[in-house]
């Protein structure tokens, strides 16, 4: 690979990087002042309630099947309702993310 | 700090971290793919695992070098698709106890693993969650780059054989991300607002917008979210 596409990959990754650690640091550095001086330091009501929603949108552009089909998308449905249902029930991480992919899987295969 | 608390803490981690395997090695094997026949070698295509450890961006980084695109654009591109990443940190940092270890391990700062933190870190104790971090992001991580170096050196062949897995294994994304959500859908509010949002991405990632489908849905989610608290507000004014 020629050198100035590697020079590319370098600063494409410095600047990921530097887009994670940055805010890291400048929102510690505003806690501990207020820590310092005896206040207590809030997140931005806006930022706080991105959060949440990054995941959301995460959630929805994740939900769209690899192949679009009507069977892998009624597939997708019941992956989701099984999971929510596991998830009311046991209030777990791990047991309904399984008993989702399974779900789907045995839909995928049987409708497709 | 105990070495039991340090152990549990990494194991904790790593336990978390499994379900990502699910979503992360099949897209990984396809980056390889796609790497490779892009006219990268299978070390060049792992290493740009190791290093950039972005998802979309490396898709969209390969693609542009392999088309001949200007370098600089195409790193410009990368960052742009990338900037998401900033609001992750600050929303973790109430969480996070004092250690020299957070800005290295932010490196492995991707979507899911904030999902699975901003989850996660509220119930752990302080000594374990420097620990649990370093287990969950080193699965999804090393995942990532044996999945990538797994599809240069035989991706094309795997998921000819396994298709079915290839398109089963990454709903455990969408799952986990349902699992870490659901907690939140306890008051209308909400539940509206995470609607609006979970649609809105759906529908910009159906149209050809795919890389912005999640920061234009979470600030669609932001908007609902403000006219609704207003239009609560409003009405307790007027009530009183």
């Amino acid at each position: 690979m020629p050198i100035d596409t590697w020079v590319a990959i370098i600063v494409a990754a410095v600047g990921t990087y530097a887009l994670r650690v940055g805010p890291l640091l400048w929102t510690q550095r505003h806690f501990n002042k207020h820590k310092a001086n005896n206040t207590q330091a809030r997140l931005p009501t806006w930022l706080s309630v991105l959060g949440p929603l990054m995941i959301a949108a995460m959630l929805g552009a994740s939900l769209i099947p690899k192949a679009p089909s009507a069977e892998s998308w009624a597939a997708t449905a019941i992956g989701v309702f099984i999971t929510t249902l596991t998830w009311r029930k046991y209030r777990s991480l791990g047991l309904p993310v399984f008993c989702g992919v399974v779900s789907f899987g045995l839909a995928f295969v049987l409708l497709g | 700090m105990s070495t039991t608390a340090m152990r549990s803490g990494l194991i904790q981690g790593v336990i978390d971290g499994l379900p990502l395997l699910g979503g992360y090695i099949p897209v990984a094997i396809s980056f390889g793919v796609i790497a490779v026949q892009a006219g990268f070698s299978t070390l060049e295509a792992t290493l740009i695992s190791v290093f950039i450890y972005a998802g979309a961006s490396q898709f969209l980084l390969v693609a542009m070098v392999a088309a001949g695109s200007s370098l600089w654009l195409a790193v410009c591109m990368t960052l742009l698709v990338n900037v998401r990443h900033v609001v992750y940190a600050p929303n973790l940092v109430p969480y996070l106890p004092q250690s020299k270890a957070w800005p290295f391990l932010m490196h492995g700062l991707t979507d899911q693993i904030f999902a699975l933190a901003h989850a996660r870190l509220p119930i752990l104790e302080d000594s374990r969650k420097v620990d649990w971090f370093k287990g969950v992001s080193m699965v999804a991580w090393l995942s990532w780059i044996l999945g990538t170096a797994l599809g240069g050196i035989a991706g094309e062949s795997l998921t000819q054989q396994w298709p079915v897995l290839d398109s089963v294994m990454p709903f455990a994304l969408p799952a986990l991300f349902l699992v870490l959500l659901a907690p939140k859908f306890s008051s209308k509010l909400w539940s509206t607002t995470l609607l609006v949002t979970i649609a809105a991405a759906l529908v910009i990632a159906l149209g050809s917008f795919k890389n912005a489908a999640i920061p234009f849905a979470a600030l669609c989610g932001a908007l609902t979210f403000y006219v609704l608290t207003s239009h609560v507000d409003r009405k307790q004014f007027n009530a009183n």
